[in-house]
Formats: C-alpha cells, structure tokens, sequence
C-alpha cells in the first residue's frame, strides 16, 4: 500500500504491506532507528512516539494507519537549531538515562504530556508507571520529568542555561 | 559550558545512539529460528522444504540440512558441520568433566533438552519474510518426560544425557562440620529456601551482525566481553583470532547476561561465512523470555548454630543448583555461593557444598550478582531466624559477628581472603538512615494494636567479590597521544550503559592533569584495542579503572623520558604538568604534549595490568507493612549502604546502586518463571507475566555510602553496580518475616507473591509455635 508519513515534518511516501508495524516503518524505511524495539508486544514502551499528538506504542500500530498523520519521534524532539528539548537536558542532568535503550520511549511519552502536567507530581507519576526501565530504577527519569515540566516550560524558547552541566 | 552531563548523553539522548539492531548493512539477511516447543524429546523430523518456497526466503535448514550446504566462500571451505555451543572457560563456571559428552548442538539435531532450543533456522531479506518462513517449518518431537526442579533431575530417573548422570558437578568449600559442634551448640536454626530462576531482562534483547569481508569477519553484537566472543567464533570457525573482528556498539543493558557465546550466535556466523553474505539475529522480547540465559536457580538447606551469647559457631550451606539443559555456561556459577558462603561474619567453620543438576530449563548463567546474592540471602535470613532464637535484635546479633575492621586482610574458611572492609560502619549508618529505634517503636505500637497492619524491619549485611577469579583478573589498557595533541584511552572492558565514555577519560585526564575533554576512550573493538577481558564480576572500575591509571603514570614518565632526550637533560630534570613537561632547572618556558609528539612521534603506552580480587560490602535494610487480607507487601522504605572502595563517578554508581536495588525488589517480590510440568515457562504474556518493577512498585530508597579503599590496586576501587541485587532482596524478605512473625522460614519463598504471603499470614506465629 502507498502511504505518506509525516515525520518530525518530513514526508516519507512509502509502500509496505498492510501488516508492517509502525515502528519498522519508522526504524527500516524512514531510517529513524531512535525508535527502540524492548517486546514488540506493547508492554515496555521503548517504542512510544507521538501520532498526531497523542502517545501510542508504535509496536502496536500498522505503519498504514498512520497514513497522512503526524508523527513526532525523537530525532524530532530537539529545536530546529538543534537545541536539545527541555527533557533531553533534564534526563541528563538528571542521570535518567544509563543504556539508553529505554530513553526514547520516555522522551515521548513524556514529550506528548509535558504541557499539560503543570507541577504535578501525581501526574508524573501516571507516565513514568506506563514504561520499563531496567537501569535507572525510574526515580531519576521521574525527576528528570518533573524539573522539565516545571523549571523548563516547552512553550518558552528558552536559550541554553548552565542547569544540567 | 558543558550540554550534557554524560559524553553518551549527545546521542542516545536525540535517537543517535548506534544499537546493533540500527545498522544498516545492505544485503544483510535476517534469522528466525524455529523453536521446540516441547522441554524434552526426540527429533524424528524437521521439514523446511516449505519455507524455502515463501517469497523473500533465502535459505531454512535443520541441523542435518546444513551439513549440506554447499560452500560459497572459500575461507569456509573446511567449514563442514555448524560448530557446537563453545563452553565457558573464565571463572571455572564450566569444566571440562562437566561438558564431556555432553555436547551442545547450535542447532538441536536428534534431541531436544529445553524448551525454545532450535531446531532449524531461516534466512529471509528481512525479520518478516525469514519469520514467514520459519511458520512454514515442520517437525515431528517425541516427547520424553521433563525433568523440571533439581530434586527431580539429581534422582536420575530421567537422563537428559543418555549413561550420564544429571549431576553435572560437584563442589565444596571449607571443611565438613562435625556433629558435636551441632550438638553443643545453645541454638541451631535449620531451614531451606529455594532462590528462584530469574530472567536478567535488558531491555534490549540479544543482538549479532555478521558481515563477512575480504576473507575475515566482523561481528557486531550488544556484548560485555568482544575478545571472548572473538577468540570463542574463531576456533569454532577453525580461524586466527585476527581474522575475526568483534565490535560492541551502544548496548541496551545486559547484567552479566550478555558475555557468552550463544548457540544463535554460533549459527548467525555460520550461515554469514557458508553464504559470503552478512546476516543479523535481533532477538525479540519473547524468544528471549522462553531461550535466553536465566540467573540463580538454587535450592539450598542450611543450619547455623550459635553460644548462648550470639557467637557464630558453623554455617553449613548445601546447594542443589538448578543449571538448565547443558552444562557449557554456568555449571560452575554455584561455586560462587559457596566461597562466599561465609558472609560478612567470624564464623569459624564455614562448609559449603554444591551439586549442580541438570534440568530442561534454559541454561543458568550470570545474572547481576551471580551467585552473591543467593549466598546472602541464605544466610542473613537465617540469621533473623537465629537472633529470634536467642531472643536477640537482629541487628545486635549482627555486630557481635562482624568481622573487625583490623582483621583484613580476613581469611575465610571457604577460601576467600577479603581485602578490606568496615562492616559494622556500614550496618550502623544503614540502622541509623533508615531510623531503626523510631521503626522498632513503631512495630511495637503495631502489635499492640490488633487492627493495625502489621509491620516488619528486615537487614541484610554482605560481602561480595568483584574484579574475577585468579586467572581473570587482569585487564589490558593504553593510553595514545597522536600528533594532534588528542589523548586517546584504550581499554578492554565493554560498557552495556555504565558511562564508561565519560568516567574513563575523566580518570585519565586527572591522573595526567589534564582537561577532561583532550582525553577520548576507545573501547569494545578487538581490531583497535587487540586484548582485553571485558565487563563483567563488576570489575570495570576496579581493574580497568586501575589499568588505565597506571598506562597514564607511564605515559607521563615516557613523555618525560622524550622529553629529557631531546633536551639532553637527566630525566629527573623534566617535570610532567598538565599536560606540559618543563626542564626543571632553567625554568624556561615548557614543551606541550602536542609540541612533544610534533617532535618525536606518537607516543604509545600499552600495559597489562594485574589486579586482586576485590570485598565490596555493606548492610541493607527495608522497612514493609503488610495487607493480610490481599497478601500484599507494601515497602515503606529501602537503605542500601554499599561500600565500593574508591569511586570513579558518584552519580554513576549511586545511580547504578539505585536501578540494581529496584532489581532486588523485583526478585524479592515479583519476578519468577513459573514452569509446567511438561518444563514449559508459563510465559505467554511476556512482560505481563514474568514482572520486572514498574515505577509505581518502587518505595521510597536511600541510597548511601562508606568508603574503605581497596589495597589490590593503586586506585583502591572495588566493584560497583550489583549491589542492590545482593543485599536488598534479603533485607525485604526479613522484614516481611519480622511483621508476619512466622515460625516456620521455609513458608516464606521469592518471591513473596500476595499468594505466599496470604498463605504465610495464616501460618503459626513463632510465639505460639
Ligand atoms: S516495544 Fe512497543 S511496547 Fe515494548
Ligand atoms: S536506561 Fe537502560 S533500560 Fe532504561
């Protein structure tokens, strides 16, 4: 089937079978392997980006049901400058990160909530219980979520600061 | 102004981070494997002939069909059978009697012995056409019964070998306890804990590219040791070492799982050389959870007797390990146990034994901790018991054991000589954070109220080894400076996520007096950096760490020895500074690095470095309330006080302590692999059966520290990172025996499901027992 991706803003037209998974298509054909792959059964979240806004595990969807969307990964992620997000400076000055398989996947679910997570904490909470982290122990990807939300609002452009080094 | 906190940070931070799983090599072919889906039987037919009409199928074999395969490259030519599974020879965790026929197939060919084992493999253009092919494999397996615990497969009546017994080895450490000192002894505490088989989990499953080139091979994979891998393909390929490449890009978490060689691996290099073509093998989450390596797998029966004033008087530990299918990687692991059978404490007579009993459950291997844990939790529990017995608080039963700080070095009765420790410090400032009085108080209150829930406080003191065994426990490391001034770090260790890139260079640059960011490490490539050992025993810090201190002494005096030459000066004359050597007499102005090597060429430090084994240790403790009614553990807090010697990188360890305690948790409470009795995992569900923690069952934790340096290196480190895995899991179960007061220990097993704990709820109170 010919479908277009709209990826971080850049088409993808593509042809793929109607049973290829979002996240091959992500990883394979548009090249964009930040997505990870940790069950391909939809339980660790590795591989959580961002369809029209909403968080959706893309080892769950068909690369055809996306077809025309928007869809947000974390090579997005970062400005148009390549200023590192919000989140990318808080997991790590947070240490949120230590193989990093798991990262991308709590990037983006993160990413698709940050705005409307305001400075509480229960909601943070909500987010991180949703994904698997076999390092870290989830409490620096917690905080790391919570100084973004709270000392970096996404909406203000905000220049490079010496928090995080 | 420094953007990122680790060197790692830039790229896995922004999805360019390179996992095996994201290189792109054009024309590489996937494998899928066919797997048995029955633990025990024999093969009467594997059928491919189906798959190999699925569109996008390259090749499927059987184990007999390879044979056959007609060689495309030359260098394979000799190559006529795929190679069998290659046998752990670090460590002593195989051994030759153990293997002796007793051979691992890569394939299985007229058996098989576990669940998951491959009977045949497909190659397709990619994961989707090769599993499209394995779905059109046939096979014919005639069942045999399955021999599923290590009390079954220890009584022989099914063999898994045929004339070999099932108890693949034996060990002991200390000597035999004679029974008067049983007698004798004021109190004698007897009991049998079963530490469950455990699935490491990385979250990024196992990973290997081949791609064969010019006559040699290069093997990508997610690995903790690619001079193993190296040297263990080669001789199964009847190749020089040199004619392999292993290279170890980002690797996703591994915990000691990933430093084998595998039988997938085996055939992934096999088929890559018959074929002249590259294939990769991306394991996924539920072939990993049915055929990768499990950890611990102990049944264990001890007794500990104590005087009437507390004094440990002997320890006895009898295991039966549980150690899968074929004895290549861990039939040994258990020894681990034993040697550290004797704790943290004075205990004169130490015995330990082990029986290592094969079982068609997947292959026992390392997992974070390896064997220290299931020591721990052996004998802190029973400790809890003990001081129960003599009427004693736990803790205070704890200090009048202890080994004193001007005892070390300490030789054990089970072999071990620690290196240094403070034991009591570290228990005492773990009693002290976690506020034992307050919590003490807060039990009694509990108690004598009978509606409240009841609450338990559980410690857990240990000593565990890191760095290696005697033959293993050296590492090779180098330091470079090129014309360009830049400083490059060699070593052979392999980083699966412990910030290697950004501690290494950190050390190197502080030995030398250097900026962090003139130094660059290069590490898990065996064509850049030819020996190593690799990432494993948590030895990174401790030997590598010291190997690269020592190749940066070096370099500065060989700067200096250059500098002295081209200066016709006595090398005492010329003073290494930041980076600068300065004649020390004329006080003219110095020579930089840069300038030096401008001058004199490269400059070239390679060393092998020698290390002793080295003690962390430290005392845990949990705090846990518990919902009778449910059967549900709620844990109020975690302490973890570890005592890693020297610490390269606080945030790095403490952050590395703090994801090892949530493992704990996870044996503690969560994670095992229930089998059937047909020896199948009753895993179906994946991740939604076999529980790794999730942020929400993660109790407030503390971590804190104590440091006594190590004397088996110049650096003083000792091993970080596992920790958690050794001390919490007993600290948790003591405070759920503590709040359900249980008389009998052995109703309490891991882990503490609200099933066992509802059922232990109802169980005698040791007051009324
Ligand atoms: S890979 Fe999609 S949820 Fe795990
Ligand atoms: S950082 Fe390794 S799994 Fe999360």
């Amino acid at each position: 089937m010919n479908i277009t991706l709209t990826v971080n803003g850049d088409d993808y037209p593509l042809d793929v079978e109607p049973r290829r998974v979002l996240a091959d298509a992500l990883r394979e054909d548009c090249g964009l392997t930040g997505t990870h792959l940790g069950c391909e059964h939809g339980v660790c979240g590795a591989c959580t980006v961002l369809v029209d806004g909403e968080a959706v595990r893309a080892c769950l969807m068909l690369a055809v049901q996306c077809d025309g969307a928007a869809v947000r990964t974390v090579e997005g992620l970062a400005g148009p400058d390549g200023e590192p997000h919000p989140l990318q400076r808080a997991f790590s000055a947070e240490h949120a990160l230590q193989c990093g398989f798991c990262t991308p996947g709590f990037l983006m679910i993160a990413a698709g909530a940050l705005e409307s997570i305001g400075d509480d904490p229960e909601l943070v909470d909500r987010l991180v219980e949703s994904n698997i982290c076999r390092c870290t122990g989830y409490e620096p990807i917690r905080r790391a979520i919570m100084r973004a939300a709270t000392d970096c609002p996404p909406a203000s452009d905000r220049s490079p600061t010496s928090e995080g080094s | 102004m420094k953007l990122w906190t680790r060197r790692e940070d830039a790229r896995l931070l922004t999805g360019h981070g390179r996992y095996v799983a994201d290189l792109v090599v054009p024309g590489c072919l996937d494998a899928a494997f066919v797997r048995s889906r029955v633990a025990h039987g024999l093969i009467r037919e594997v059928d491919c002939s189906a798959a190999r009409e699925v569109p996008g199928v390259v090749g499927a074999w059987s184990a007999a069909d390879l044979s056959e395969l007609p060689v495309c490259a030359n260098e394979a030519a000799h190559l006529q059978d795929l190679p069998p599974v290659p046998r752990t020879m670090l460590a002593k965790l195989s051994t030759e009697d153990a293997v002796n026929g007793r051979e691992w197939p890569s394939l299985a060919k007229d058996r098989v012995r576990y669940a998951g084992e491959a009977v045949a493999v497909v190659l397709g253009e990619d994961r989707y056409r090769a599993e499209d092919g394995a779905a059109e494999v046939t096979y014919r397996i005639d069942p045999l019964p399955a021999v599923v615990t290590p009390a079954a497969g220890a009584a022989d009546s099914v063999s898994l070998f045929d004339g070999l017994s099932n108890v693949a080895f034996r060990g002991t450490a200390g000597e035999p306890i004679e029974e008067v000192v049983w007698r004798r002894a004021a109190a004698v505490v007897e009991a049998r804990y079963r530490q469950q088989l455990l699935l490491p989990t990385p979250m990024e499953c196992r990973t290997i590219l081949a791609v064969p080139e010019d006559g040699r091979l290069t093997v990508w994979s997610g690995h903790q040791m690619p001079h193993r891998l190296r040297l263990e393909l080669a001789k199964s390929l009847g190749w020089p070492a040199e004619r392999v490449r292993v290279v170890v890009p980002d690797t996703g978490g591994a915990f000691g799982s990933k430093s084998a060689t595998f039988p997938e691996y085996v055939a992934v290099v096999f088929l890559a050389v018959k074929l002249g073509r590259p294939v990769r093998w991306i394991e996924d989450r539920m072939e990993s959870m049915s055929v990768a390596t499990r950890g611990r797998g102990q049944d264990q029966r001890v007794r500990l007797a104590a005087d009437e004033d507390g004094r440990l008087l002997a320890y006895e530990l009898e295991i039966d390990a549980d150690v899968g299918a074929y004895p290549h990687l861990g039939v040994g692991l258990p020894m681990q146990t034993a040697w550290m059978a004797t704790g943290p404490y004075m205990t004169p007579r130490v015995h330990a034994t082990v029986r290592s009993v094969l079982t068609n459950t997947m292959v026992t291997y390392p997992y974070r901790g390896a064997g220290r844990p299931e020591a721990t939790a052996a004998l802190e529990r029973s400790m809890d018991v003990l001081a129960r017995r003599l009427g004693l608080d736990p803790a205070e039963l704890r200090r009048r054991n202890l080994i004193p700080p001007e005892s070390f070095p300490y030789q054990t009765p089970t072999g071990r000589r620690y290196d240094s420790g403070n034991y009591a410090a570290a228990l005492e400032l773990a009693l002290e954070t976690i506020g034992y009085d307050a919590w003490r108080a807060e039990q009694a209150r509990r108690r004598a109220r009978p509606d409240a829930l009841p609450l338990g406080i559980g410690l857990a003191c240990y000593v565990e080894r890191s760095g290696g065994e005697p033959g293993g426990l050296h590492d090779f490391a180098g330091v470079e400076a090129d014309e360009d001034g830049a400083i490059i770090a060699h070593c052979g260790a392999a980083s699966s996520g412990q910030s290697h890139e950004t501690t290494f260079p950190a050390l190197v640059a502080r030995t030398l007096g250097v900026d962090e960011y003139r130094v660059r490490l290069v590490e898990g490539d065996t064509d850049a950096q030819p020996e190593g050992l690799g990432s494993f025993a948590s030895r990174s810090a401790q030997v590598d760490g010291a190997a690269l201190q020592n190749a940066a002494l070096l370099f500065a005096e060989r700067a200096r020895e250059r500098a002295a030459e081209l200066w016709g000066v006595p090398v005492e004359e010329v003073e290494w500074s930041g980076g600068t050597l300065y004649p020390v007499r004329d006080g003219s102005a110095g020579m930089d690095l840069t300038e030096l090597v401008k001058a004199t060429g490269p400059l070239r430090v390679h060393e092998r470095f020698e290390s002793g084994m080295g003690f962390p240790f430290g005392a845990h403790a949990a705090v846990a309330e518990i919902d009778t009614e449910l059967g549900v553990v709620r844990v109020l807090r975690l302490v973890a006080v570890d005592d890693s010697g020297v610490v390269l990188d606080p945030a790095v360890v403490r952050g590395q302590a703090f994801g090892s305690a949530v493992q704990g948790i996870g044996q503690a409470l969560y994670e095992g692999i229930p089998y059937g009795e047909d020896g199948v995992p009753l895993m179906a569900n994946g991740l939604l059966d076999y529980l790794v923690p999730t942020a929400s069952e993660i109790p407030p934790i503390e971590i804190k520290d104590t440091c006594t340096p190590s004397p088996s290196t110049p650096l003083g480190a000792k091993g970080a990172g596992e920790s958690g895995c050794i001390g919490s899991p007993a600290a948790i179960v003591n405070a759920v025996a503590d709040a359900l007061q249980i008389a009998d220990p052995d109703l309490l097993q891991m882990p503490l499901t609200p099933d066992v704990v509802w059922r232990a709820a109802r169980a005698p109170k040791y007051e009324e027992a």
